[in-house]
C-alpha cells in the first residue's frame, strides 16, 4: 500500500505536475528528477546550506524537506534567480569580487544572499554573518562573499 | 555507522496530508505508533535518514495552519500555535514584548534555513534535552496545549519532556499550542554556550525570568537546557531568587545554586564539570542583565 503521491507546485515560476514516491527529500527530487542541478547535496543534514532553495519565498535547506511537503507551494532554486546571460545583482557581484573558488557552496550561498538583499537590505555586518551562518564555504573565508553582497546592495565602502 | 545509511534511500512510507483535524485523529487512531507526524520536518527528515524513525505512515499537518499556527496575544496570554516557525517567533512583536527569552532563543535555533521551517511544536515534540525553546518557556511558566480526539489537556512545558528524545504525548495526541503568561513587568533573557556562535547544538542553555521591583526580585524562575535528561527548572535557585534583594551578591549566590541544581553528563559537547561551571557563569550573567535593564528603565 506504499503509494505514490501527486505533487503540484511552482518551480522557478512554472507549474510542475508530477507523481512521486514520498520517501525522497526535496533536495534529491530537485536535483535528480526535476533537473535543477544547481541544488547541491552537501551534508544532507541541514548544516552546510549547499541545497538552499526558497520555499514560499523563504530560504530552506531542501535536504530537510520531504518532496511531498511542497505540494501547492512555490519553490525557487538558483536557476530561478538569474541566468548566465542575465545574472542577478548578487551573482554579478560574486564574479566581480572573485567570490567563487571551488563553487560547490555557491548556488546555496547565492540563494541565501539574494534573500538577504531583498528582505534585510539594512542588515549590519554582524547580522549578515548571522544570517549566512547556515551556508558553509571551505574555500573563501566568506569575506569576498560579504563584499559581493554589499556591492549588490550598493552599500560597499569606497575604501579598499 | 550512521553515515553510510545516508547513501541508501529512505525506506518507503505512505504520506498523507489531511485537511481537517478530525482526519488527523482518525489516522492516528488507525496507524498508532506506526505513524509519524510531520510539521516542519527538520528533525523527522534526519531521523528517517538515520533510521531512528521508520514510520509506515507520515501525517503532514501542513493544511492545518489556521488551526495550529499563528501567534496571538490577548487577556494576558501569549498563544503560539504549534506550527509557528522560529522565524515567525523571532519576528513577533508580542513575543518580543512578553517573552524576550523565547525571542532570543528562537533567533539562535539552527540556521536561517532551519528557522524558516522548524516549528515550536516540533521542537517540543522531539524532546531533545538541548531543545533551545524549552528553557525560556519553562522560565516564563508556559503551558503546552495537547489535542486529542476527546479534547484538549495542558501540561507545564517541562511536563512534555518524558526523557531524552521522548515526549509525553499519548498515541492519538498532537501538540496544538503553547501558552505563555504575558504579564507586564516580567523581564526575561536567554543565553547559551556552544563550541561556536551559530549553527550548533547548545552545550548549556539558560533562561531567567523575573520581575524586579523596589530593589527586590519578585517571582523568578531559572530554567536550564542540556544539563539533565530533560530541560529543567532550577528549583533551588528559583526559590532563592524569588523575594530576595536584587543585588550582584545575590545574583552570584543564585547562580551558584543553579549550578548545583544542574545534573549534567559528560558528552562530546562538554564535560559535566564544565557544564556546571557554564550554568554558574551564564546564570549570573543573565541575572546581572535583568538587573541592569531594570536600572535603565
Amino acid at each position: 500500500m506504499k503509494g505514490k503521491v501527486r505533487l503540484n507546485f511552482r518551480l522557478n515560476g512554472e507549474e510542475r505536475h508530477d507523481e512521486i514516491e514520498p520517501n525522497q527529500t526535496l533536495c534529491d527530487y530537485l536535483h535528480d528528477v526535476a533537473g535543477t542541478t544547481g541544488v547541491k547535496k552537501g551534508c544532507d543534514t541541514g548544516e552546510c546550506g549547499a541545497c538552499t532553495v526558497l520555499l514560499d519565498g523563504m530560504p530552506v535547506t531542501s535536504c530537510l524537506v520531504l518532496a511531498p511537503q511542497v505540494d501547492g507551494r512555490d519553490v525557487v532554486t538558483v536557476e530561478g534567480l538569474g541566468k548566465t546571460a542575465r545574472p542577478n545583482p548578487v551573482q554579478r557581484a560574486f564574479v566581480e569580487h572573485d567570490a567563487v573558488q571551488c563553487g560547490y557552496c555557491i548556488p546555496g550561498m547565492i540563494v541565501t544572499l539574494s534573500w538577504i538583499r531583498d528582505h534585510v537590505p539594512e542588515a549590519s555586518d554582524a547580522e549578515i554573518r548571522r544570517l549566512m551562518s547556515g551556508n558553509l564555504c571551505r574555500c573563501t573565508g566568506y569575506q569576498q562573499q560579504i563584499d559581493a553582497l554589499k556591492t549588490a546592495l550598493g552599500t560597499a565602502s569606497r575604501s579598499g | 555507522m550512521k553515515s553510510f545509511q545516508y547513501l541508501a534511500p529512505i525506506p518507503q512510507f505512505d504520506y498523507l496530508a489531511p485537511r481537517k483535524l478530525s482526519e488527523v485523529f482518525d489516522l492516528l487512531e488507525v496507524h498508532g505508533r506506526e505513524a509519524a507526524v510531520i510539521a516542519g520536518g527538520t528533525d523527522l527528515t534526519i531521523a528517517l535518514k538515520e533510521r531512528t524513525a521508520a514510520p509506515k505512515v507520515v501525517i503532514d499537518l501542513c493544511h492545518l495552519r489556521s488551526e495550529l499556527g499563528g501567534i496571538t496575544y490577548g487577556k494576558g496570554v501569549l498563544r503560539i500555535g504549534a506550527l509557528a516557525t522560529f522565524s515567525e517567533i523571532e519576528a513577533s512583536h508580542p513575543v518580543a514584548k512578553y517573552a524576550n527569552a523565547l525571542r532570543e532563543a528562537s533567533a539562535n535555533v539552527g540556521t536561517l534555513q532551519i528557522r524558516t521551517i522548524a516549528t515550536l511544536g516540533g521542537n517540543l515534540a522531539t524532546a531533545s534535552p538541548a531543545a533551545d525553546s524549552a528553557p525560556p518557556l519553562i522560565a516564563l511558566g508556559a503551558n503546552v496545549g495537547i489535542l486529542g480526539r476527546s479534547g484538549e489537556r495542558t501540561l507545564p512545558v517541562q511536563g512534555i519532556f518524558a526523557g531524552p528524545k521522548r515526549n509525553a504525548l499519548q498515541v492519538g495526541e498532537i501538540i496544538s499550542s503553547v501558552e505563555v503568561p504575558a504579564l507586564g513587568g516580567v523581564r526575561s533573557a536567554w543565553t547559551r554556550a556552544a563550541v561556536r556562535n551559530e549553527n550548533v547544538l547548545s552545550a548549556v542553555s539558560v533562561a531567567v525570568a523575573s520581575i524586579v521591583r523596589d530593589g527586590t526580585f519578585g517571582p523568578s524562575r531559572i530554567a536550564l537546557g542540556a544539563v539533565a535528561p530533560t530541560p529543567m527548572l532550577a528549583e533551588t535557585a528559583s526559590k532563592a531568587m524569588t523575594g530576595s534583594r536584587a543585588t550582584a551578591e545575590r545574583a552570584e549566590e543564585v547562580a551558584r545554586l543553579a549550578a548545583e541544581d544542574a545534573r549534567p553528563i559528560s558528552d562530546i559537547r562538554a564535560s559535566a564539570r564544565y557544564r556546571k561551571h557554564l550554568v554558574h557563569v551564564l546564570t549570573r550573567r543573565l541575572i546581572m542583565g535583568v538587573l541592569s535593564e531594570e536600572r535603565v528603565s
